[in-house]
């Protein structure tokens, strides 16, 4: 049981660490997108007008 | 001419235009972001104060993460606006998730939209009160507070912060419960203000923060470090109970950082109001959106975060929580370097900024759970009673009887604990984020159509795209959600008994409405043919101009259409019914399909229409469109129609010049180029009202006609005038006129027209903006028994 509850735990904590990173990831590039979007420069790269 | 009633041939359905992009009045970026951060930025209220008691001295930072955090939240949001998707937020999850997922992911979200309300609500009375209290102190201090008085609260004046919160909150809350069962229509301008002055709040506060750590100093905020967090007794939940609870930090260091960042996750509770303005944006509705989103994440990230750095810099230890913890930006207040009247001066502007911006928070709840409930029970998910309309405001008023209530059974739950409040309301944030984002995820499979953004980074791998940036964020939410679930026990006994109801609900409904709605469905598919377009114009009805448009919402009350097919020959004039689908500000995440515009009600609605039309033997024409405001719906259409007249019923809670007025208020704020029209409305007693919208030549007195005449002629004699006009005459009168009401002799004339207007039918001003002098309701038609719509059309200016 108490394993099972240590897995758990680390499992979540990874969950959280990498979303944390890749999250930290989204902050950056949108961040990025979002200065070009205040200062008016336009669409960013990652827009995408057609279907998909 | 397409009409959409053929007699005699039964097997013809009857065809409905469904014009299914939305008549809105386009709202800017700007307006968009105010109305978001109305509900986003009132969490600077209570997160800090709710973090703080939980995790300690260094929650400041986790509230600091989760805004951070939030910029990335937010591009879900946007990405999830970007898809061209309709039906509301059951079918898109549904169609992501599938049905049971849906009904918990609305759950979800129905429990986070009802816990805003009290939350909100409860919060202003803290404030409200921690004032008249401290008010109390200070007068009392200096010997003002007379002594029969200080004698019958035995000691210094005051007010049970609590309870006065819950008195409060329900004072709110019935008040809001009262205009949205009247249908008030939430404007952005209210927004916008409150926004705005709500800033001047945020540089006040941010400003002379600055200058009193200058001054004074400042204590440091502990850094977010598995030892610095003192996770308070109720912080832990269930873990309470096991050995975790010992030395968590030390055992696992990253949970407790994970913890407290789920302590904090109501900072960001309100972005999900960004996908409710979605719809209302003007063109480029990404780029404006993308505008609004980043807007509302820096202002939301300066005010929410960097105050709740300020709360634990500048107020002392001893009064921040046991005094300040559920008002905290008033403790700021009062502990700002400068003179105390001063201080308690800001703080009563705090007060008022609270109170303005937690208030609309109450009716954004309101609002926003009346139009979920709405859309699931349009798609069979909750029982059709609950849409009834009013009998007389035509809301529905069940779903929002219903959500108040709960509301105000949580008020009084909470007995105005602003913490168990806020424990409760995480819940319901975190869960319907994470569903939210659990959807889009899956969307990126499952969706094969328009989508205009996406988050970023997505990588390719053998074909394949990855996207990275989206399950990132899913997994934080994700994370976070379970171990609030272990830690948040009273928040998840509530929230799992509440969204279980809810669940149950929803799914003994859908059973048990699965057999009417096939039957709907059927009975929609035989008898009617949906015709589905964009816009509205006459091609698509296949009608001609000078058409008359005839609006109706109740089906007990047609008897404006009677009396309109009674007196118009359709060979000579085409008539259009139709029924505008009002959804209200920040109702809808997304647009609403066909078969949610054309809902049972309109079937019933316009199977009488069409059955009264048929016992006149004439043609009419049928519409439906959805609008946020009824008024400027009419006026749009009408002018997309190239309409003649309107003829509408008496409003039950409107006079007709009222409604008159409003829609010639819709009219002036119509977009250029617009065409007059004349509006009829037919009271119960077949007596009608006849006002013309937009300008037009007034009717004339014949002796002021016998007066132009008269000056014309004593004119005409004078030498070089013998070919003047009438008009010319006029024309001069109304220059001097206009030169004199411009200069000093407005006073005199507008004193005159008092009098003057004093002796005939007064009306308010149609066409033209409140502050101009009240128009005149044309005499020559005004309460005539019998006038017909006229012909020809009027021709647009």
């Amino acid at each position: 049981m108490g394993i099972l509850v240590t897995i758990g735990i680390r499992l979540l904590e990874g969950m959280f660490a990498i979303g944390a990173i890749g999250s930290f990831i989204v902050l950056v590039l949108t961040g990025i997108e979002d200065f070009e979007t205040l200062i008016g420069s336009g669409d960013s790269t990652h827009t995408e007008e057609s279907a998909i | 001419m397409a009409s959409s009633y053929q007699p005699g041939t039964p097997s013809n359905r009857v065809r409905i235009v469904v014009a299914t992009s939305v008549m809105l009045t386009f709202i800017s970026y700007w307006r968009a972001a105010a109305i978001v951060l109305n509900d986003l930025g009132s969490s600077a209220f209570y997160a800090a104060g709710i973090a703080e008691q939980a995790v300690g001295k260094s929650a400041p930072w986790f509230i600091v993460a989760v805004m951070l955090f939030s910029f990335t939240v937010r591009a879900v949001y946007v990405e999830s606006c970007s898809m061209f998707v309709r039906g509301g937020v059951y079918r898109v999850v549904k169609e992501a998730l599938g049905g049971t997922l849906a009904k918990m992911s609305v759950s979800a979200l129905m429990f986070d939209y009802i816990l805003t309300g009290p939350i909100s609500g409860v919060s202003a009375g803290q404030y409200i009160a921690g004032l008249i209290n401290d008010v109390f102190v200070t007068l009392d201090t200096h010997g003002w507070v007379p002594r029969a008085v200080h004698a019958m609260f035995h000691g210094t004046p005051h007010v049970n912060v609590n309870w006065t919160s819950v008195v409060f909150a329900a004072a709110v809350t019935i008040y809001f419960w009262w205009q949205n069962t009247k249908g008030i229509q939430e404007s952005s301008e209210k927004a916008l203000r409150v926004m705005q002055i709500t800033t001047v709040m945020v540089v006040l506060l941010l400003g002379w923060s600055a200058i009193t750590l200058l001054k004074q100093g400042y204590q440091p905020v502990p850094l977010p470090t598995g030892h610095n967090l003192q996770f308070g007794h109720e912080a832990l939940g269930f873990l309470n109970h096991t050995d975790l609870a010992h030395d968590l930090a030390r055992k696992f260091g990253l949970l407790g950082i994970l913890i407290a960042f789920g302590h904090s996750v109501l900072a960001m509770s309100g972005e999900e109001s960004l996908a409710q303005v979605n719809r209302e944006l003007a063109h480029p509705k990404l780029k404006n959106l993308k505008r609004a989103a980043v807007i509302i994440a820096i202002y939301s990230f300066v005010f929410t975060g960097l105050t709740a750095l300020l709360f634990v810099m500048i107020i002392p230890d001893s009064v921040r929580v046991p005094v300040y913890k559920d008002n905290l930006i008033a403790g700021l207040a009062m502990y700002l370097w400068g003179p105390q009247i001063l201080r308690l001066a800001f703080r009563a502007f705090v007060v008022v900024v609270g109170f303005l911006i937690l208030s609309g928070a109450v009716n954004t709840a309101i609002i926003g759970s009346n139009g979920v409930l709405n859309r699931v029970s349009e798609d069979g998910v909750l029982p059709d009673w609950f849409r009834q309309p009013h009998p007389r405001f035509g809301t529905t008023y069940r779903i929002v009887n219903l959500v108040v209530f709960l509301q105000l059974f949580t008020i009084l739950a909470s007995r105005g604990n602003v913490y168990w409040l806020g424990e409760a309301y995480a819940f319901g944030v975190i869960w319907s984020f994470t569903f939210n984002s659990l959807a889009m995820l899956v969307l990126r499979y499952k969706y094969k159509g328009e989508r205009g953004w996406k988050v970023p980074p997505n990588i390719q791998i053998a074909g394949r795209e990855i996207p990275v940036g989206l399950a990132s964020v899913f997994l934080v939410l994700l994370s976070t959600a379970i171990v609030n679930l272990f830690t948040k026990s009273l928040a998840t006994e509530a929230g799992v008994g509440f969204a279980a109801a809810f669940f149950l609900i929803f799914t003994i409904s859908e059973r048990a409405n699965r057999h009417k709605h096939a039957l709907a469905e059927q009975h929609l598919q035989e008898h009617f043919q949906l015709l589905q377009r964009d816009t509205v114009d006459r091609g698509g009805l296949g009608i001609r101009p000078g058409n008359v448009l005839v609006t109706v919402r109740d089906y007990n009350t047609l008897n404006h259409l009677k009396w309109a097919l009674e007196r118009i020959d359709t060979k000579e004039q085409d008539i259009v019914v139709m029924s505008a689908r009002v959804s209200q500000f920040g109702a809808a995440a997304y647009d609403l399909s066909t078969e949610q515009i054309f809902s049972e009600y309109e079937q019933q609605l316009f199977s009488r229409a069409v059955n009264i039309a048929e016992s006149f033997g004439k043609h009419v024409s049928l519409l439906v469109v959805p609008a946020r405001d009824v008024w400027s719906a009419i006026v749009q259409t009408a002018n997309n129609l190239e309409s003649s007249a309107v003829i509408s019923g008496l409003s039950s809670k409107m006079t007709a010049q009222e409604q008159a007025f409003e829609l010639g208020r819709a009219w002036e704020a119509a977009p250029e180029p617009k065409r007059q029209f004349v509006v009829q409305i037919v009271h119960p007693d077949q007596q009608v009202d006849t006002f013309r919208i937009g300008p037009h030549t007034p009717s004339i007195k014949s002796e002021d006609v016998h007066l132009i005449h008269r000056l014309w002629l004593n004119i005409t004699r004078e030498p070089g005038l013998d070919k003047l006009h009438h008009h010319d005459v006029v024309t001069e009168a109304l220059t001097r006129f206009a030169r004199d009401y411009a200069g000093r002799d407005r006073q005199d004339i507008l004193r005159e027209l008092r009098k003057t207007t004093g002796k005939t039918v007064a009306t308010r001003a149609i066409g033209g903006d409140g502050n101009k002098p009240p128009a005149r309701q044309d005499d020559d038609v005004a309460r005539k028994k019998d006038d017909g719509p006229p012909s020809p059309p009027v021709v647009g200016p």
